[in-house]
């Protein structure tokens, strides 16, 4: 007997997938993730514009992580043209980007997983019966979108940030109120770990190469090397030159591998390969949610989120306390540099590496853009993942079938929109 | 019963249903007067009719075409989204190259699965009854034009340009600073947020009504600008109104 | 009061009242709440927004209502007490134009409850290149504020000018109320880059013609109708009137936002009609609205020179600019050649020279080329060494190329003109200057009243009259001088009295004269004067002395204020509107004058009043 599994329009992630099951005799003849996303085509919108311009197009490639696609690309784009950032102006960059992981990752573990384990289509079924849980996931996305706000000047495509730093600071007022709401979150936090710590993960192993950045001393958010879980350690420039970028036919999403094969980006590698550097709180959430940090099951993804949320909440206060100790005014750079070249740069989004590189020509026009996205280098993991957890699950009745493949796609939380808005140009 | 409102997306970022997401406490409160029967990205569930469809995102191929004429069938209204569903958005950036030729360049391939047309606005597929602009649209001008449509109210937008938002606001005039800002021509409704954060205006919202261009461009060109500067000026956000 | 005494009174006033003042954010100066009474500033440019922001906010709720019909009970005055303190005059004359406005007929109770809540002290400004008040006589201003705070060396005089004022020190800064009261502070003289140059009385006359202007058609291309001038004017008030609802639907509040004449919706009516479509026709209401409308009701601009449209203007459109435009253009302006023109002058012939008096003597000039004046205009005349001076004509304007000045022997320079021969040559510059209406006064009755050397212009302007006497209705004139000696034209008046066209009437000051005509003053003959005020034009020329006693009675003879010429010579150096030396108050007689209505000048202090 043969079926057919067929998923169209996964639900609850951000971007637009289908999930084909070929299954005969008892066995998975293929499993494909159909990435149908339309292709945006960006690398071709940015050529020949100006250098200014860049950073605010991009973030137009996804809403969800825009921030981050501005940092990456203001950051490229000041290493092409070698322009210095304030060290003040990096605070306030990191503090932009913590409070865009918040925003993101409370988005996926309230509205998009948490009914997965609740047993319900979504979270608005729980608009009446759990008000409570309601109302915290929304205070908790409150101060994250303020800290966007305030700093960026919008949650969504941020309008502050500028090559060289900012144009536009918060007031000191602002920020020692933004201070007291993220001390506020502490009593939402605690209940959030309390309700992941009573959700039952599935138990499920695949070893995976687990990839991010690495900031000496620091948890990993903008920085200039990348380790890896097998013992890389290399600059972002020589990472991402050994990254092999391929298309396969289901997908308008492309897929990133580098010559040991896939591997996996997001809040499980930073948590595994930078556990040690989380702050103390965070350490206490990872004992209490029982996080092995040598743990291979992707569902871990969650608990690794919810952990990231309380260590960025934390580092927020911290950067906040840095800028009022250290005020600064406007953090712009002020001369704007003649001719061109070119630069790499990668952060860490919500869900992972994210590089950018551009080339400049001597009026500071875009020559090339390049740019890889957290999710076309998790793309063939995931597949994997389901692959290898199918055969356990034949035997259920599709329904719930799909239920745990779809529990597991959103165990990475996939952004799709940024994985179809490829950069790249690939001249082979 | 209450009216039934859907959220759909196609090419985009989906920035502007963030910014619903985002309403928070105002979200909470509209959630009270309607029912929210479809939101993919939020929510699991289909339903087969609608009161009110909100679209975001450009149509770019011959299957988003046709399920955005399904939506249309299912829905009493329907709504454009934000600045790629009402007139393209920044999606029409490279509408003036050839989109094989695009396809080569980023894909290093012409494969099938990733063959798109030039993106459309969605009054270009199907009959739009109203629009919220914007890059991303400004959340309290979603509320409003839903409260409009729940009162059964035409939904307005503002006929005058950012600059009027500007000036209530006291913000400095971008050209103070030698920045050329869209400022003049482009609907308000933004609340100035590009100029209150230092930058300057793009043009995401759209032209207003009757620009006034000629004068805008004397402006421009006095800022050293030739006719070639002004229109990549206008390119990022308003391919689609030229 | 010390600056330290206003801060602790600035600090004492926050303990009752929203305290609103200037601060500076993002490089501007906005009026805000202060949270910290150091940061007071008493001088500064002007604001962004004027207090219009407060009084007559952008967006103020009218009332509250409920959606099943209920309007929702609520205090009318919903402000909250509050000091404005750093109002400059301009901004206070702003608040007397919304007060005119929106008090006027029912009065905006939504607007009173605030302004009766708010206190408004004002203090002296300090002027940046669009400020354009003193032509505007806006830049003081003796009433309509609680509390004034003049500058005077390190420390402020405060001047009360309401109950409120007086009360609002007694409670918050009792150690002022014991101190003596002293003088006013004598009037600052302010000068502003921006002026207009002519009085702004003149402005609705000017406006009257000027509906077709071309000038509409030019600032209407290069507007961008973007409104912000109209909605940073501190007393533009149109509004628009929208229903905001809560999110919950059930109950809302009708509210006013600001709008603008300059949005190209703002005359569309509902069948899309637009009546004001272009616009040419917007940027021509906004002038109109401003210099011509408010004035034909209340006598005053709708503008107080504060010069934040032309601050904010993205294509530059300026006020002073547009206005001076039309002044220069509009038709009275006769002085299409200037054979003089700027500092050096041109060689004139003496023809011929006459003894008239004791001191005076008329010189019939050969000009090089002819020119047109009106009676009343004047000559400089050089002599190379001493200098120039300033003479009126007076011979009539009839286009030939001889023209008559009447020199008294003085100074130097006079002296020296007296001691020109005929066949000799002199440096002339003009003809310069404003003269009297020979158009506006065809078909009129016409008084003339001379002083002493009045009599000079008063001569050019007689002859006019006679030359084309069918076109006047009754002409009187009325001479006076110290003695039939000192009197001018001996000849002249007497022909003609003699020819019956004119009705003259005569007094010199000394008893048992030639004449036989009775010692008195020449204001006496306005006594028995039999005229029809209605249709009589005054062309009154002599000492100021003569205006201070001749006004009174003119007015009670019924004359109108813009029906009274008054020839206002002053020394008048360059002639060019430019050093300032002929100034009365905000104008130059040189370019205005030295005739003019006396609806223009009457505000001015300087003109007759010393």
């Amino acid at each position: 007997m043969s079926r057919k599994i067929t998923l169209n329009h996964l639900t609850r992630i951000e971007g637009h997938a289908h999930l084909v099951i070929d299954k005969k005799a008892g066995k998975i003849e293929s499993c494909r993730l159909e990435v149908i996303e339309s292709p945006r085509f960006f690398e071709a919108l940015l050529k020949g514009r100006h250098f200014s311009d860049i950073a605010p197009i991009v973030a137009r490639v996804c809403g969800v992580c825009s921030i981050s696609h501005s940092m990456a690309s203001l950051m490229a784009t000041e290493n092409a043209l070698g322009i210095e950032v304030d060290p003040r102006a990096q605070v306030l960059r990191r503090l932009l980007s913590q409070g865009e992981i918040l925003q993101s990752h409370l988005l996926q573990l309230y509205f998009m997983a948490v009914p997965d384990y609740l047993g319900i289509p979504s979270i608005f079924q729980l608009l009446n019966r759990r008000g409570d849980l309601f109302g915290r996931a929304l205070r908790l996305k409150r101060t994250a979108n303020r800290i966007c706000e305030l700093i960026g000047g919008r949650a969504v495509h941020p309008v502050t940030t500028t090559i060289g730093g900012f144009s536009a600071l918060p007031e000191t007022s602002e920020l020692k109120q933004l201070r007291q709401d993220l001390v506020g979150t502490l009593p939402d936090l605690e209940a959030t770990v309390e309700l992941f710590a009573g959700f039952d993960f599935p138990e499920f192993s695949r070893p995976a190469e687990q990839v991010c950045l690495d900031h000496s001393g620091q948890y990993p958010l903008h920085a200039k090397r990348v380790i890896s879980s097998c013992g890389i350690d290399q600059s972002v420039a020589q990472f991402k030159a050994s990254i092999d970028e391929y298309i396969v036919p289901h997908s308008t999403a492309k897929m990133a591998r580098t010559a040991r094969g896939h591997y996996c980006v997001g809040a499980l590698a930073r948590v595994k390969n930078s556990h040690r550097r989380l702050s103390p709180m965070a350490q206490k959430v990872s004992k209490a949610l029982q996080m092995d940090p040598a743990t291979d099951n992707p569902f871990h993804g969650l608990k690794a989120r919810l952990i990231e949320v309380v260590h960025y909440v934390e580092e927020a206060i911290h950067a906040i306390d840095d800028l009022l100790l250290h005020s600064f005014s406007r953090a712009r750079a002020t001369a704007m540099p003649k001719g061109g070249g070119q630069g790499v740069a990668a952060v860490e989004a919500p869900r992972g590496l994210l590089f950018h590189a551009y080339s400049y020509d001597q009026n500071g026009l875009l020559e090339t853009a390049d740019c890889i996205i957290p999710t076309a280098q998790n793309l063939a993991s995931i597949e994997a993942d389901i692959e290898s957890l199918l055969p356990d699950l034949l035997d259920l009745p599709d329904e719930q079938l799909k239920q745990r493949v779809e529990t597991l796609i959103r165990a990475y939380d996939p952004c799709l929109s940024c994985s179809t808005h490829q950069l790249r140009i690939t001249i082979k | 019963m209450k009216t039934r409102i859907g959220f759909f997306d196609f090419t985009g970022c989906e920035g502007c249903q963030l910014t619903v997401m985002n309403l928070e406490d105002d979200l909470l409160q509209v959630l009270q007067l309607v029912e929210v029967v479809e939101f993919r990205e939020l929510m699991s569930e289909e339903v087969s009719a609608l009161d009110i469809a909100f679209i975001e995102g450009s149509i770019t191929r011959r299957q988003d075409r046709e399920r955005l004429q399904a939506i249309r069938a299912r829905s009493k209204t329907l709504v454009a989204l934000g600045a790629c569903a009402d007139n393209g958005g920044i999606n029409l950036l490279a509408s003036d190259q050839d989109v094989a030729a695009l396809r080569r360049q980023v894909y290093a391939s012409d494969a099938k699965h990733l063959q798109t047309e030039t993106p459309l606005p969605l009054h270009k597929v199907v009959k739009v009854d109203y629009r919220i602009p914007g890059c991303p649209i400004d959340g309290r001008e979603f509320l409003a034009v839903l409260q409009a449509l729940l009162l059964e109210r035409e939904p307005d937008l503002p006929s005058f340009a950012v600059c009027v938002e500007c000036k209530l606001a006291e913000y400095p005039c971008s050209f103070d600073y030698g920045e050329i800002c869209l400022g003049p021509v482009t609907r308000a409704g933004c609340r100035a947020i590009c100029i209150a954060g230092g930058d300057r205006c793009r043009g995401c919202r759209g032209l207003v009504d009757n620009p006034r261009t000629s004068p805008y461009h004397r402006v421009l060109e006095e800022q050293g600008l030739n006719l070639q500067d002004i229109l990549e000026q206008y390119r990022i956000f308003n391919i689609g109104e030229e | 009061m010390s600056l330290a005494e206003i801060l602790r009174f600035a600090r004492a006033l926050m303990q009752s009242y929203d305290l609103v003042a200037p601060r500076r954010k993002k490089g501007r100066i906005t009026l805000g709440t202060l949270s910290d009474a150091a940061d007071l500033e008493l001088e500064f440019p002007p604001s962004v927004h004027s207090p219009k922001k407060f009084l007559f906010p952008h967006w103020d709720e009218l009332f509250r209502f409920k959606l099943e019909g209920n309007v929702l009970l609520e205090a009318e005055s919903a402000a909250p007490p509050r000091v404005i303190f750093g109002m400059h005059p301009c901004d206070l004359h702003a608040v007397k134009i919304l007060d005119d406005c929106l008090f006027e007929g029912e009065t905006d109770s939504t607007y009173r409850a605030k302004r009766e809540a708010t206190l408004l002290i004002g203090v002296d400004c300090v002027p940046d290149e669009h400020c354009f008040c003193t032509s505007l006589g806006t830049d003081r201003i003796a009433s309509g504020f609680d509390l004034f705070f003049h500058r005077r060396d390190d420390k402020y005089l405060v001047q009360t000018g309401s109950e409120q004022g007086r009360q609002l020190l007694a409670d918050h800064a009792p150690e002022t109320m014991a101190r003596e009261h002293e003088a006013p502070l004598a009037l600052q003289v302010k000068q502003c880059k921006s002026h207009l140059q002519f009085p702004t009385e003149s402005l609705p006359l000017l406006m009257k013609d000027a509906y077709e202007d071309p000038i509409w058609k030019r600032l209407g291309d290069d507007c961008l109708g973007c409104g912000g001038c109209t909605l940073l004017c501190p007393s533009c008030y149109c509004f628009n009137v929208q229903d905001k609802l809560e999110l919950d639907l059930k109950e809302g509040q009708r509210v006013r936002t600001w709008d603008s004449c300059q949005f190209d919706q703002f005359a569309k009516v509902s069948g899309g009609d637009n009546f004001r479509a272009s616009q040419s026709d917007r940027q021509r209401h906004r002038f109109y609205r401003k210099y011509k409308y408010l004035w034909d009701q209340h006598q005053r601009t709708a503008c107080v020179g504060c010069g934040r449209c032309s601050r904010e203007c993205l294509a530059k459109i300026k006020p002073t600019e547009v206005l001076n435009e039309l002044f220069c253009q509009a038709p009275p302006q006769q002085q299409p050649t200037n054979p003089g023109s700027e500092y050096q002058p041109q060689m004139a012939k003496v023809e011929r020279i006459e003894v008239i008096s004791s001191e005076d003597r008329l010189f019939r000039l050969k000009i090089p080329e002819q020119f047109t004046f009106l009676p009343g205009s004047f000559l400089q005349v050089s002599v190379f060494g001493l200098g120039e001076a300033p003479f009126s004509i007076a011979s009539a304007p009839d286009g030939t190329e001889e023209i008559e000045l009447v020199v008294r022997r003085a100074g130097a320079l006079t002296q020296a003109l007296h001691r020109v021969r005929s066949g000799d040559s002199l440096g002339i510059r003009g003809p310069f200057g404003n003269g009297y209406p020979l158009e506006k006064m065809q078909g009129h009755d016409l008084l003339l009243i001379a002083g002493g050397r009045g009599l000079i212009a008063l001569r050019s302007l007689m002859l006019a009259l006679l030359s084309q006497r069918e076109n006047y209705g009754r002409i009187t004139l009325l001479c006076g001088a110290r003695s039939i000696e000192s009197l001018l034209f001996q000849e002249d008046l007497l022909d003609w009295h003699r020819s019956g066209l004119v009705d003259c009437r005569f007094s010199v000051n000394e008893q048992h004269n030639s004449w036989g005509i009775p010692a008195v003053d020449v204001s006496y003959l306005l006594r028995d004067l039999d005229i029809d005020a209605s249709r009589t034009i005054a062309a009154v020329s002599g000492p100021p002395e003569m205006y201070r006693q001749i006004n009174p009675l003119l007015f009670r003879l019924g004359l109108a204020d813009e029906d009274i010429y008054l020839n206002l010579e002053r020394h008048i150096k360059c002639g060019l509107g430019k050093c300032g030396k002929c100034r009365i108050n905000n104008i130059c007689v040189c370019e205005c004058g030295p005739i003019f209505p006396y609806s223009s000048v009457k505000h001015m202090a300087e003109a007759i009043e010393r």
